[in-house]
This record gives C-alpha cells, structure tokens and sequence, in this order.
C-alpha cells in the first residue's frame, strides 16, 4: 500500500512536471513567434545586423573611387594661396609649422623655402571655385562637385597614409572600404563582384600599389576586391581551359554542386554553399566580364567625352570608362588607382602630365554618369593620400621645384550620391599649411561616406580575434555640411 | 489568537484615521505650504503606491472565490491582505495629496486625486461590509478593480505622459509633410518638445511655472522669465539651460531623463535664432542653414511610404541572379528593382513584377533589349517614380506605355534613336521632374521644343561632342608571326566601329584619299612593312601603326661574325641572325646580337644556285633604352676578287623618344654571282642632345639577317 502511495505520488510529481514544463514549452513558443529568427540557426549579433543593413535609406547606391595614388599637389590643383607666390623663397615660419614631423627626405634640409604655384588660379562656375589650369576639365563640372579643402591624415609616408584611406588603419590586413560596403551591403548585380579594382600609371614619379590595399582582411573572401588587368584576360582565371565548351563546364558545375550539396547536408558548414555560389558568379562572369569590357559598342561621343585615351586599355581614361561601366552594372564600389603623383622634384612638368592623365576622364565620369540619371545614386571621390608640402624639397626655381608629403591639410573632391553639389568645404591658412576652418579626418571622411550608403559607420562591425572591428575604428564623424 | 485580534483592530482603526486626514487634506487651502519633512513623504507617493494596488486585487480575489472563503484561515489571508491594501491606499492618497500641491495642476490632477480618494473609501466600506449580501460585494468589488485599474493608469499618464501605455501599438508611420508643406514649429520644434520636455511642462505637471503643451505657455515662459529672446538664442533661457553642464541641477532635461541630441539643440537654436515663429514654414528659411539642411534630409530625402509592404516571400522569389528586389531600406515597403546581364533578359519575367506592383517605387532596365517589348503593364504602377531605359531601343509605342504611369518622376531615356513622333510622346510627360535624354542628333530646336513644353521637368540632353575633333588613336594590328613561308594574314581593327582604315604596304605614310581601305584581312607573300592609320568624320586622322613581316629567306652555306657583340648581348652567336626566330620586343629576351663599341660586322656565303633578290635587317630600336637606329648600314660584295659597295645607306635618325619597337630595314639587291657578302651596321657613337644620356655611345640590336 505504502508502495502504491509513494508511486502516486510520484505520479503526481511527474504529471505535475510534465504539465509545467509543457507551459514552459508553450512560452517559449510564444517567444518564437514574437522573435522570429529565434531558432532558425543564425545566431549572434552578426547575422541580426546583417539583416538591418543598410541602416537607414541611402543616397548612394555605389561608389567609384578614383584614388590619385602618390599624392597630388593641393597647391597646384584646388587650394590657391596666392601669398606663396608672393612669398616666394622665403621661409616657412615656425609659428606656422608648429612642430610638424617631416620625413627623411626633407629633414636634412637647413631651409623651408616657400614656393607658389607655377600653374595660376581661376575661379569657376557658380561656387566661385578656385581651380587651376591644369584642370580645366574638372573646372567645367566644378558645380557639381563638392571641393573638401580641408583632408588630414595620420600617416605621412606612402604606406600608412594609403592603408589608412583604405582601410582606417596604417598597419595592414584590415578589410579595405570596398570590402566592407561588399560585406555590408552585397552585390546588386549578382554576376560582377561587388568590389573591382583598376590600375593605371602616369609618367609622374610613381609609389606602388598592391594587393593588401584591397584586401578582405578578415572579412569573407568573396569581399576582396577583384582587379581586372589591361590584358586580353581582364580578370585571371575566368576562362574555361581550351577546348572546353560551354556547356561542358556547365555540366562540370552541376556535377560539383551536386556533390557539394551532398557533403553540404552531411557537415552543414555554410563555407560549402559559399563556394557553390561562387563557381557560380564565375560562371555568370564569363558571359558577364566580356559585354563590360567590350568599348566598341559606346557612341563616339563618348570617346570625346573621355578623350580617345580611354580605347587604350590600362589608361586612367580607359579605366574611368570601364569603372563606369561596372558601376552602371552594379557593382557596389569601383576603386581605381592611378600611380605617378609623388612629386618631391620636377613637379610642375610631372604635375602637368599627371593632370593630363587624368583631368578629362574625371570630369567625363561626372558628365557621363549624369547624362543616364546615374550620378544621383553614384558618389565619385577623387583624391590622394595626403597632401603636400608649401615649401620646396631640393633646389628651388619658379618653374622647376618639389614638394615633399604634407599629412596636415589637403583638398580631394566628391560629386554626387547625395553629396551637396557646387561647394568649397573647410579652408586652410594662407600659407596652405593648417586647416582653419572645418577639418575633415580621414574617420570622418569614411563615416560620411558609408553614411551616404546608408550605413552606420559605428554599426557596421565584425569580431575578430576577440575584438570587434571597424571602418572607423574607435572614431570618425558624419560631415553633414556635405550631405545634401 | 489574541496577537492577530489585536493586530486587526489597530488596522481597523487606522483606516478611520487615513479618512481623516485625507478629508481634511482635500479640503486645506490650496495655499497652505507643508513643513519640508512632510513633503518628502508626499515624494514618497509613486513609491508607496504600487502596495496598494496590489494588496486590493490580491484580496479582491480571496473575496471572490468561493472555494477560498470556505477555508477559514485562508479566508482570514484574504481578509487580512485586503485590509493591509486598504491601509496602504490609505496613506498613498495622503501622500498624493501632498505631493499634488508641489507642480501639479489641472484636470489630469483633478481625476486621479478623485478617483484615488474614491479607490480608498470604496475599499474602506467594502472591508466592514463583507459580510453583507453577495450580490452587493460582487457590485463593490468589480466597481473597486476596475477603480484601482484607472486611477493607476490616470497617474502614469501624470509621470509619463498622455498614451504612453498605447503609444507602442500605435502606426510608427507617421504622415510626414513634404517640405514644402513643413513648418519649423510644428513640425521641427514641437516634436522635440514633446519628446524630451512634456512630461514634465504640461497641464497636470507644469514644473518651475513653464507649459509647453501650447503656444501660450511657451510665449509667457516660466518662474524665471520667458523661455527666449527671439532672435537672440544665447541670451534665452531655454539655451542657457539646455547647455549646462549635465549635473547642473538647472540642467534641462534633468539628469536621469532622456537628454537632448546635438541635432535637436540645433534644431531649438536655429529656431530662435530665426525669430522663434510658431507659422514659420521651413522653406522660408535660409536655404544654408542647418535648420534647412537638416529639415530637407527629414521630409524630403527620407520620405516615408505609406503603402503596404509587399510579402517577404514574395519578394524573395523575385531575386534572383539577373533580377534584383530589394527594400529602400529593411523597414521601407518601398521596392527597387534592377535587372543586369543582357544574356539573361526574358521579357517574360517583367510580368513577375505585377505582384509587386503596389511597392515598386523604382525600375532599371538599362540596356536591356525591350523593342519588342510591351510597357503598358506599367501604368498599373501606383507608386512607380523612377525609371530607368537607357540604351533599350524603345519607341514610340513604349513612350506612350509610359506615359500612363500615374506618379512618374524620374525618366531616364538616354541612348536611345528617337525621332520625331517619339518627342511628341514626351512633350506630353509634364509630371516629370527630371528627364534624362541625351543621344545623338537632337538638333537644337528640338531641344527648345522639348524644354518649353516641359516647363518644369530638368532635362539633361548630355553631351554629344560635337564640335570638338581630337585625333584618333592609331589601328592595332595583329599577326600570328613575324616570319612566314608562304603567306601571312594581317589583321587591323579600331574600337569605334564608324572608322575607316587605311593601308600601305610599301612603307609610306598612308591617306585618306589613295591609300587602300582596308575591308578583309590582308594576306602578304613577300617580306615587308604594313603601314595603316584611320578615319572618320568630325575626327582628325590617327598616326599609323606600322608592322613588319619577313620571309623567311635562305641560310648561307657559311658565315662568320667579323667582331664579337657585346658580353652581354651576345645570344647564340652569329647562327641568331640565320635562326628564323624574331627575337621579343625586349634587348635582353636573349635573342639579339648587342652593338656598341664596335659595329656589327658579319661575312657570308651563300649557295650560288639561288639569286640574291634582298636583304633583310631586323632590328630593335629602343630609344630610352639607348638602341638608336644605325648610323651608316653598308653592304659590300666579293666580285671576281674585288669588293664593291651595294649599299651605302644611312637610315633616319630617331627625333624623339618613341616606344620600344621592331624594325626591318629592307635593302633590294642587283644581283650576280657574289663570292661573298659583307654587311656592317654601325651603332650610334654620340647620342643626340635631345636625349637624357646625350654624347653616350647608343647601341645597335640585330636579331635577323634576311636574305632573300
């Protein structure tokens, strides 16, 4: 008897269990409902920020950057300071240079001599844009583009400044901009890789550019900026061996997929179904890369636009033509670099031919993008690394001088995507040497940018090696002044 | 249980006290000020007053359940919980009234303290009638919860603000003016004061004197004076007290509320600044302000929709790898669309879209082939404002299709052949905002027409480039090899297609009016240079692209370098010039014979049998890297023991620096029975002036000698 009171009891217990825990169940059911990605497998903050991206409504869909690699004189091109004409010769005031480091090719030097632009000044269109002559194409769209004259930078040699620009750190394997906006935001265009990358090289004195400065870091390495080449195989390895059909790769594929969606259902690892996709976007790209960088079908007006360079393949003005293509394709953010602007001596002949190269194709992509309704959703930005210095490196004539790297204050443009149009942003002192009015850090620059795409520079994250990881890094602020 | 009697007793009695004095504290001159120590417990009334609710409807429960009255001691939990309730509700409307007399005024006030004072009598009588007749405390008791429930809720909304319980079920999509309808107050200002200042200036809570629930208020201001000087922020008060310091006890808003953002305080000091105006529209406001700027991103630029999202599902079906569908942005119903890749275009698939049609604010179908294609589905597009059809051949028919698209705004047509009647079509768009139209051949008065009949479109015609002649870039040319034996196929082609081509196989410069047009692939059988150089109106002719071709000739029987090429250079020896290999446009690929000090000096003897018609040197010319054209090229013969000169030539020296490039230097021979045949090539001694190393030794590069 007593046996049977105690199992009842028992009974009692585990009926009473089970019926609250079937209420248990029953909330967290609830919960599931008012939660839906609860249980669907995708955890961790990542893939909840992934699914509210972009923040909030972009004014930019895409980016073409069109980085002017070496760092081309602001005192030639956008920032006219008339005193260092007037000044010529004289020597940098040290209430003026307060200190500032110089690199070790100008260190040596016992004086600064102050020296003025060789190229004069004229001011354009409706903003009243002081531009020089080494840039009139650019002076003819100065309405529609936005002149930040007050950059500064961290770094002051070639490396760390470009690293910094493209990835908001001076040491390497942090994911460049484009990687970031690929990894952000996607591809629209689901047969072009969202981030590509074009060189090109003037006859100026040239620093390099490599691969790190487009790299994914630690993001996903579908974010790695694909660089197609001048050569008859515009993107490596794209090509079906000879004698391979179509079709033939076609069904190599399937048979691929087929096996990888096997071990796919066996191991579930997401990486399996991302290399299914991309053997896919390489087979889509071979249809895809050839009508992109097939030139024969623009109109010759185009050609005058950009000027007959850009039928000459691994020009600048060929690859502003070609980045507009992709960017008209959808590819989220075309990064060219143009090398040659590195003018410690003989720059007002290099600067001229480095401005040769690349004024009328800049300007073209503005006109061009404009005329198909595009350049509201497309934000160029044109720029170096860093500025350059008011005082002559190396032996000083009116006509024949050097400039060595300046970090402090330097102009770069933008034009549209949601960029205010027509306007002169910060200011430098007279002798062009310190910003006196709205300084732009690169943070910032880059904070405003992903602002334009929509996003939250301080939301868009990824945790690696315990920390999390930014853009941005720990700073950076929208410039609203340049949102219109 | 003497203990629990005596204990029911005291509470018992307390209640009367707590209807006392809350009688007389309801009916003290509303001038009568409270020693300090009092008023801290009237602060204490948000605190104390959770208890009672509680309490009451806990014992309110006991009361109603009959199972539970039949227990008497849980019977007595019940009566006990209820009179504690009691109790408590007792003194929390004491304090209320207490804490009433400190900010609040108002009818919000006036609610809660009557339905408070009346939740506490109610609860009173119920507790010494309990006894008494079911049906009667059934009545009390529903009349007492359902008190309870409102005063509790009339007194969060005195803390929190009107609605705040319902505030999250109510439409987050709020109807946003458009800019030209916004106003600065009411649409800028008010906001943020209802936000962030409300809670605690308003009727029912008017803390420090100030209201700003209506314009009154904030014209008289508060205690200290009004809330600003219009025009002038930094002598106003509502400034003053939003920039200081955080723990600045006159910080507003106060510490542990939600503060101010940086936008927001500009938006209130633009305001005043502007001359603090309750009618002001915000586009009578300067154009470079902030204020604008800043009202321009909120109702222009972000502009809400108020339409229905469209399924997820639905739209994820849609996506696929030609076709994009996505939101603006995740919470906008807003849908853009884009199709890319030609290759995949299905007209078909532009029916999808029709499930959809509701949200789709935006379509691209640039480049796609559509002339085949029907566009009338459109004009079932509500909400459709851009779209985007450069490069699609469309005509007419599609233009009409289009304009029938109700809210059309954006329409891009560039690229496109249109004719007279396609302009007709769009002169009646006048609802466009912006129209993107440049193709060839839009005349002028077309352009003037177009533009007076859209008076209020912006229409970009683009750039057609007339007027302007640069020169063409030079052909390429393309063969398989440089040496053949039979026959050779040459290629040219040009990237714009409209170009005409022109060639000469003799070395000379070619023209546009003799020289051969150049149709099909040219076929050559003899050695020799390829010059071409192309055409087209309103550009100026290209320079000429130049190849070389050799055939392969004969091998001498026996030769012999009379001087050594240089270390460096030296190759295979002699036997490099007789290989029929053409060396890479690169000195050092290992297949040039290098000159520099001494000329290149070669001796031969060829099989008599076959006559000598020519002699080729092929040869590298390089200027930055110093290989110059020779100076002086002399070809001598051995006849009946005597050498006789065949060739004195001195070839064009280099002008400029050119790019690196192969040449043949072609001599034609009289013929005969030659013993032997000696050329020399002499090297440059002193490099011109014009070049970076002038007065250096130039260098000559031989990689063929061609005999034919």
């Amino acid at each position: 008897m007593e046996k049977e009171i105690l199992e009842q009891g028992l009974n009692l217990n585990r009926r009473k269990f089970l019926s609250r825990l079937s209420l248990g169940v029953g909330s967290a059911a609830l919960g599931s409902l008012l939660i839906p990605d609860l249980f669907s497998g995708k955890s961790g903050a990542e893939e909840a920020m992934m699914a509210a991206l972009p923040h909030f409504a972009p004014k930019a869909k895409r980016v073409i950057y069109l980085f002017q690699n070496g760092a081309p004189s602001q005192l030639e091109s956008f920032d006219y300071k008339p005193l260092l004409q007037k000044s010529y010769g004289q020597d940098l005031p040290e209430s003026i240079r307060k200190g500032q480091r110089l690199t070790g090719m100008t260190a040596g030097q016992d004086r600064f001599p102050l020296v003025g632009s060789y190229y004069d000044f004229q001011q354009y269109g409706e903003s009243r844009a002081w531009i020089s002559s080494l840039f009139p194409h650019t002076a003819s769209i100065v309405d529609d583009i936005c002149i930040v004259k007050s950059m500064h930078t961290e770094a002051i040699n070639h490396d760390p400044a470009l690293t910094f620009f493209q990835t908001g750190a001076q040491v390497g394997n942090r994911p460049s901009m484009g990687s970031w906006l690929s990894y952000g935001l996607g591809s629209e265009n689901s047969n072009l890789p969202a981030f590509c990358v074009l060189l090109s090289r003037g006859k100026g004195n040239g620093q390099g550019v490599y691969s790190k400065l487009w790299s994914n870091g630690f993001l996903d390495a579908t974010h790695q900026g694909v660089q197609f080449s001048n050569s008859e195989d515009p993107v490596l390895y794209l090509k079906d061996p000879e004698s391979m059909s179509r079709s033939e790769r076609r069904k190599m594929l399937d048979q691929i997929a087929a096996m990888n969606d096997l071990s796919y259902k066996e191991f579930n690892d997401p990486a399996i179904s991302a290399k299914v996709q991309q053997y896919e976007m390489a087979f889509r790209m071979q249809t895809a890369v050839p009508e992109i960088t097939d030139v024969s079908k623009e109109p010759d007006s185009i050609v005058k636009l950009y000027g007959p360079d850009c039928l000459v393949p691994g020009t600048y003005a060929a690859n502003c033509l070609l980045a507009r293509k992709l960017s008209e394709s959808g590819v989220r953010f075309v990064q060219l670099y143009h090398q040659g602007w590195d003018q410690h001596g003989n720059l007002p002949n290099e600067m001229a031919l480095q401005a040769k190269d690349v004024d009328q194709a800049s300007a073209a992509l503005i006109t061009d993008l404009k005329q198909r309704g595009l350049l509201d959703e497309t934000l160029v930005i044109w720029g170096g690394e860093f500025g350059r210095t008011n005082y002559c490196q190396g032996n000083i004539q009116v006509d024949n001088y050097g400039r060595d790297h300046h970090p402090r204050a330097f102009s770069i443009w933008m034009a549209g995507g949601g960029v205010k149009s027509g306007m002169v942003y910060g200011e430098t002192d007279e002798f062009g040497y310190n910003i006196v009015e709205n300084p732009v850090h690169v943070h910032d620059f880059q904070a405003t940018v992903m602002n334009l795409m929509g996003i939250d520079h301080e939301k868009l994250i990824f945790k690696h090696l315990g920390r999390r990881y930014r853009l941005t890094d720990v700073s950076g602020h929208v410039i609203k002044d340049l949102i219109a | 249980m003497p203990t629990k009697n005596t204990l029911r007793n005291l509470l018992e009695n307390c209640l009367f006290v707590w209807v006392g004095l809350s009688l007389i504290l309801t009916l003290a001159p509303a001038q009568y000020q409270f020693p300090e120590i009092i008023q801290v417990t009237g602060r204490a009334h948000p605190l104390i007053l959770h208890f009672p609710i509680v309490l009451l409807l806990l014992g309110l429960i006991f009361f109603f359940l009959p199972a539970l009255q039949k227990n008497p001691e849980v019977k007595e939990i019940g009566e006990f919980t209820f009179l504690f309730g009691s109790n408590l509700a007792g003194i929390t409307v004491i304090a209320g009234l207490i804490l009433a007399r400190e900010e609040y005024e108002g009818d919000a006030l006036l609610l809660h303290q009557w339905a408070g004072l009346g939740v506490f009598l109610l609860s009173v009588l119920l507790y010494f009638f309990r006894a008494k007749k079911a049906s009667i405390k059934t009545t009390l008791s529903l009349i007492l919860a359902a008190g309870i429930v409102l005063t509790g809720h009339w007194g969060a909304n005195l803390t929190h603000g009107d609605d705040f319980l319902l505030a999250p079920l109510k439409s987050e999509v709020q109807d946003l003016p458009t800019l030209a309808e916004a106003e600065v107050f009411r649409d800028m200002v008010n906001p943020i004061l209802e936000a962030k200042c409300l809670s605690c200036h308003k009727e029912g809570k008017i803390k420090g004197e100030l209201r700003l629930d209506h314009v009154e208020g904030i014209q008289k201001g508060g205690k200290t004076g009004p809330l600003f000087v219009a025009g002038d922020p930094e002598k106003s008060i509502l400034f003053e007290r939003i920039h200081l310091p955080v723990d600045d006890k006159k910080h507003m808003p106060p510490k542990n509320k939600a503060q101010l953002s940086d936008e927001e305080m500009m938006v209130l000091q633009e305001w005043i600044a502007q001359g603090g105006k309750f009618d002001q529209k915000v586009e009578d406001s300067n154009p470079e302000s902030e204020l604008f700027q800043l009202a321009s991103l909120k109702f222009e630029k972000n502009k809400s929709y108020d339409f229905e999202a469209a399924d997820q599902e639905t739209i994820q079906e849609l996506n696929n790898f030609y076709r994009l569908v996505t939101p603006l942005y995740p919470e906008s119903p807003a849908l853009l669309v884009s199709y890319y890749g030609i290759a995949a275009f299905d007209p078909e698939s532009l029916k999808d879209l029709k499930d959809v049609k509701e949200q789709v604010v935006e379509i691209n179908l640039n480049k796609m082939p559509l002339k085949e294609v029907d566009l009338e589905f459109l004009k079932d597009f509500p909400h459709l404002e851009k779209l985007s059809l450069n490069f699609t051949d469309i005509e007419t028919k599609h233009l009409q299709a289009i304009s029938e698209i109700p809210n059309l705004q954006d329409l891009a047509v560039s690229g496109n052949a249109f004719g007279e009647k396609d302009f007709q079509a769009l002169e009646n768009m006048t609802g466009l905002r912006k129209l993107f139209l440049w193709q060839k051949g839009i005349s002028d008065s077309q352009k003037d027409q177009l533009s007076k009949s859209l008076e209020t479109t912006e229409i970009d015609f683009g750039f057609d480039g007339s007027g302007i002649t640069y020169e063409l870039n030079p052909p390429s040319i393309k063969q398989d090899k440089v040496f053949f034996s039979d026959s050779l196929k040459i290629e040219i082609t040009h990237p714009i297609p409209s170009t005409e081509i022109r060639y000469t196989l003799d070395g000379s410069e070619p023209d546009s009016l003799n020289s051969l047009i150049y149709t099909n692939p040219v076929w050559v059988n003899s050695s020799g240079k390829l010059r071409a150089k192309v055409f087209a109106e309103d550009w100026k002719g290209s320079n000429s692209s130049v190849t070389v071709y050799m055939k392969a000739g004969l091998s001498p029987e026996e030769y012999k370098l009379l001087t050594d090429p240089n270390e460096k250079y030296k190759a295979q020896g002699a036997r490099t010039v007789f290989d029929k290999v053409k060396g890479k446009n690169n000195h050092t690929s290992g297949e040039w014979l290098g000159y520099s000090e001494k000329p290149f000096d070669i001796e031969l003897k060829h099989d008599k049998s076959h006559k000598i018609k020519s002699l080729g040197l092929s040869l590298l010319y390089n200027e930055s890297a110093y290989i110059f054209p020779p100076t002086r090229v002399q070809i001598l013969a051995l006849e009946n023991g005597k050498w006789i000169t065949l060739v004195d030539d001195h070839p064009k020296p280099s002008e400029k620096i050119e790019e690196i490039r192969s040449e043949l230097l072609l001599y034609p021979i009289e013929d005969s029975n030659f013993e032997k045949i000696r050329v020399t090539v002499n090297p440059i001694t002193s490099l011109p002036s014009w070049h970076a190393g002038a007065g250096a030794r130039g260098w000559v590069f031989i990689d063929e000698l061609l005999i034919n």
